[in-house]
């Protein structure tokens, strides 16, 4: 069983989650690199009961119908309340991926079927993925958002049959060979195949939440489709929906295509070289040879020597809703989602932060998800993310009972060393542990010196200085470029 | 001898001066052989994202083809007129879209030049290719903006908001550059650095540590290096907007439910309070109406009146109206060009959501007083003969067209310089 270090760990916790406490960075290092991952992704192991008695008091979904209690804000709340305090970092972060995957908004849906698209994703996110796209296709959710219930016999919306190939499975193109993966004609015989996909409420069923996928016969095209001629995948028959999952998922293209997504999202974006080509084609094997299990896929990936490398060490941008979770979770910030009674705004303050950041959580920009990495970073959302480290290192400990986000004068204790240098140096270790140079080190130790007037008056780890000083050095390293990248 | 942004941090470190401001050397440093640029020329990029239906936007009135494709969308002549009778009819071939009431007026006063049939050689139905095809101007959609191509030319080391992109989260790929940081804002009011409010005197120790780390040397073309140029020049930025733009007033109301108005107010308010600011861009979405485009939830009758395709060009019509009051109250109207587009327009023929599918060639306006009004290009046929396998048109104008006429015509740019090749001047300037 392969070691791994503290910073290791660190990265790991980083990309299968969101960020830990120096305790539980210890405890993952501890495990080795697979008992690691192993430890991470059986989620269903890990004791969440604090979590589940957390939401039990916070939220009331029993009626979808009851509006002050089951919106988007709280549906809002409600993620963010898991992600910051769940126990089970990589049940949360993998529902994510599959959000961006298969991203949908209530926009269009409503937050009833975004809610019941968002069960599916969890739990089903380490399913075979045909499995799981199949549940997603048939999810009201999705035949709201890409038109399927309105796509007939006779006269077929395209909608979902393009983004099911371009977007959810194998790309326009093999994202190995560049070969194009289908033509307009198969948008439009794929179209045909999922005609007359509905869903609704059964009437004797007493749970509102409980709709079904149906087949309406007389809607749906029961004759010939020919998809994929001339390529190895050619099919032709009465196919449905179903099989055409069935035949997009068996091809390696979906294999690849992917690889790269998981690849972008957890370990560093690939290049057209022939080296990350190869590192494609390894982990398509993966999918290939096991059933096309998620759980293997990303067993494999976040085992290997590529997700390990220095390569990999920071190559990614913090996604808004890692920014704010890892933060918290890091610093060992104190999280009250407040309860459904209290309407105040407070208690939604994270999901507010995030659409300032530029991710507002069930309403992707579009079908093509978040645009991640760079795509985060401009200058609105730079400032944005300063102000929200502001937020967060200045919020200082009021009513334990009052909804909302602070940071307690006894965590920063904790922080301050006896001098500045080693109090500097601990918390780029706990905000990362992050890789800042010398120089830039010196002026944050400067800055722990430095009086109103610009004089340097030295460091002392006393209350005043701790709550001015401190608090100051978390936002300031909060907005170094380091601090962005994940 | 220029002092590097390295040196300047070993100059620095250790010695934090109260309220230090960034040096002028960052600002000034790349300014080199420019291309030439005019602050009173300025352009407002509109991006109608999704996929406008061109064919219901200016109507092809006397096709009979029209009406046989679209049974339930299509106006017919007796329709094309607003709510108080004022006739909607271009010419005896195109008529508009009763919600573009403003624009019709724009139209008449020939401030409006509709450049029909633009697109694009073998069309990419997909949006996000189709968009990338449009902010690249390259038909494989890769590569830097057109903008952030033109911006590397021509406005490198100007003040930082020359260009902006205004209103959304995100900023478009037109803006793409390889050295030119283009800002986007949101919202004034949160485009600002703030600390603790407890000890304001701690601000300018703060601010100091902020632009030293953003002055740092970062690898070239690295991932940090990007983040750390966008957060040196949203720190400058920030300071600008925070010193110009509550001088704006205006005594035009912007209605608060249309989104459009909203970022063009802001766009008003750049340009009346930074003289610079010259490159302004602006998004509205929702225009993918594959269902619902027109209404049809009322006893299930269809009602072309209203509906999602209606509410967007109402919106659309009316906020260009104000913006361009906003202009001429501030002596700026005779210095704004602007320009909309999306990425494809809509198939021909109706689906039965009542909707319509992805399509390729459609419509644009040009507006604005330094536009030459009137009708440009060529509508396509929608004869079924001369459609394409997708059923969809054949485009007749390419958009890099209308980009070359702006670039060389309007921004004094070297057209070729930003797009690759020459295209023809498609005569509206």
């Amino acid at each position: 069983m392969a070691n791994i270090t503290y910073d290791e760990a660190a990265h790991l916790i980083r990309r299968m989650g969101f960020g830990g406490s120096p305790d539980e960075i210890e405890d993952l290092a501890a495990r080795g690199r697979e008992g690691a991952v192993d430890y991470l992704l059986n989620y269903e192991q890990i004791d969440n009961r604090g979590l589940d008695d957390l939401v039990r008091t916070s939220f009331d979904f029993s009626d979808p119908t009851n509006f002050p209690k089951f919106n988007r804000g709280e549906l809002q709340r409600w993620w963010f309340t898991r992600m910051t305090v769940t126990r089970r970092q990589f049940e949360e972060k993998m529902t994510l991926f599959w959000h961006n995957h298969f991203a949908t908004s209530a926009s269009k849906t409503g937050d009833l079927f975004i809610y019941n698209q968002n069960l599916t994703l969890r739990n089903h996110a380490l399913d075979q993925f045909d499995s799981l796209l199949l549940r997603v296709a048939q999810d009201p959710a999705m035949l709201l958002w890409l038109d399927g219930v309105t796509n007939v016999r006779g006269k077929p919306n395209e909608n979902f049959a393009r983004e099911l190939q371009e977007l959810f499975t194998m790309g326009i193109t093999d994202v190995v060979t560049g070969e194009p993966n289908y033509t307009e004609e198969d948008v439009k015989e794929i179209s045909r195949a999922f005609t007359g996909w509905k869903f609704f409420h059964p009437r004797i069923d007493p749970n509102p939440f409980n709709y079904q996928f149906v087949v309406v016969d007389q809607e749906h095209d029961n004759t010939i489709k020919s998809i994929y001629s001339g390529t190895p995948w050619a099919q032709t028959g009465n196919l449905d929906g179903g099989d055409v999952i069935g035949i997009i998922c068996a091809r390696r293209a979906t294999a690849r295509y992917l690889v790269k997504k998981l690849f972008q999202f957890f370990v560093y974006p690939l290049d057209a070289t022939p080296i990350d080509k190869a590192t494609i084609e390894k982990f398509a094997d993966v999918y290939l040879s096991r059933n096309h299990s998620i759980k293997e896929l990303v067993r494999a990936i976040f085992t290997s020597d590529e997700f390990f490398s220095e390569r990999a060490r920071f190559a990614l941008v913090k996604s808004p809703v890692e920014l704010i979770v890892g933060a918290i979770r890091m610093l060992g910030a104190r999280y009250n989602p407040g309860t459904s009674a209290r309407e105040g705004a407070s208690n939604n303050t994270l999901a507010a932060i995030s659409i300032f950041l530029g991710q507002d959580l069930f309403n992707p920009p579009d079908v093509a998800g978040w645009k991640l990495n760079l795509g985060w970073i401009n200058t609105s959302t730079l400032l944005n993310r300063f102000t929200y480290a502001d937020l967060l290192a200045i919020n200082r400990t009021r009513d334990q009972n009052a909804p909302g986000l602070w940071l307690s004068h006894e965590q920063l204790k904790s922080f301050a060393k006896k001098n500045s240098k080693k109090t500097v140096k601990k918390l780029l270790s706990v905000l990362g542990p992050l890789e800042v140079d010398g120089e830039m080190i010196s002026v944050l130790r400067t800055y722990l010196e430095t009086d109103d007037q610009g004089n340097r008056i030295g460091f002392v780890s006393d209350d005043f200085t701790l709550d001015k000083k401190v608090r100051g050095l978390i936002h300031l390293i909060m907005c170094l470029s380091e601090f962005q990248l994940n | 001898m220029p002092v590097t942004r390295r040196q300047f941090i070993k100059r620095s470190a250790g010695i934090v001066t109260v309220g230090m401001v960034v040096p002028r050397i960052f600002l000034s440093e790349a300014r080199a052989e420019q291309a030439a640029f005019s602050p009173q020329q300025k352009l407002v990029v509109i991006q109608l994202a999704g996929g406008n239906d061109g064919f219901n936007t200016v109507v092809p009135y006397t096709d009979p083809r029209y009406y046989s494709l679209r049974p339930t969308l299509a106006f017919k002549e007796s329709e094309l007129k607003t709510t108080d009778g004022h006739s909607m009819l271009l010419s005896n071939q195109f008529g508009l879209h009763p919600a573009l009431k403003e624009i019709k007026d724009f139209y008449d006063a020939g401030q409006i030049a509709i450049v029909l049939g633009v697109g694009y050689p073998n069309p990419n139905l997909s949006h996000f290719l189709s968009m990338d095809i449009w902010h690249t101007a390259d038909l494989g959609g890769v590569g830097r903006g057109w903008l952030g191509k033109y911006a590397d030319v021509a406005l490198l080391g100007r003040s930082n908001l020359t260009a902006a992109s205004i209103g959304s989260l995100e900023l478009p790929k037109s803006f793409s550059a390889e050295k030119f940081v283009v800002p986007n804002i949101i919202n004034f009011s949160l485009y600002n650095f703030i600390t603790d409010p407890n000890y304001p005197g701690d601000y300018n120790n703060q601010l100091n540590v902020i632009n030293l780390a953003t002055s740092r040397a970062m690898p070239p073309g690295s991932v940090i290096g990007s983040v750390n140029s966008s957060a040196f020049q949203s720190l400058i930025g920030a300071q600008q907007v925070q010193r110009s733009v509550n001088s704006y007033s205006s005594s035009v109301v912007y209605p608060q439910n249309n989104p459009l108005a909203s970022g063009l107010q802001m766009v008003a308010q750049l340009m009346a309070t930074v003289p610079e600011a010259s490159l302004l861009y602006v998004q509205m979405n929702g225009f993918d109406n594959h269902s619902d485009q027109i209404g049809n939830r009322q006893d299930d009758r269809a009602n072309k009146l209203i509906g999602d395709h209606a509410t967007l060009l109402k919106w659309f019509s009316e906020a260009i109206k104000l913006f361009h009051d906003d202009l001429t109250e501030h002596g700026l109207a005779d210095q704004v060009l602007m320009l909309q587009w999306s990425e494809f327009g809509r198939r021909p023929g109706e689906n039965a959501s009542f909707g319509t599918d992805h399509g390729t060639a459609a419509p644009i306006f040009v507006m604005g007083n330094p536009v030459k009004g009137g009708l440009y290009g060529e509508q396509p046929s929608i004869a079924a003969g001369e459609l394409d396998t997708a059923s969809n048109v054949k485009f007749k104008v390419d958009f890099r067209e209308v980009y070359a006429t702006i670039l060389d015509r309007w921004l004094g740019a070297d057209s070729r310089a930003v797009l690759g090749a020459q295209y023809p001047n498609v005569g509206f300037l």
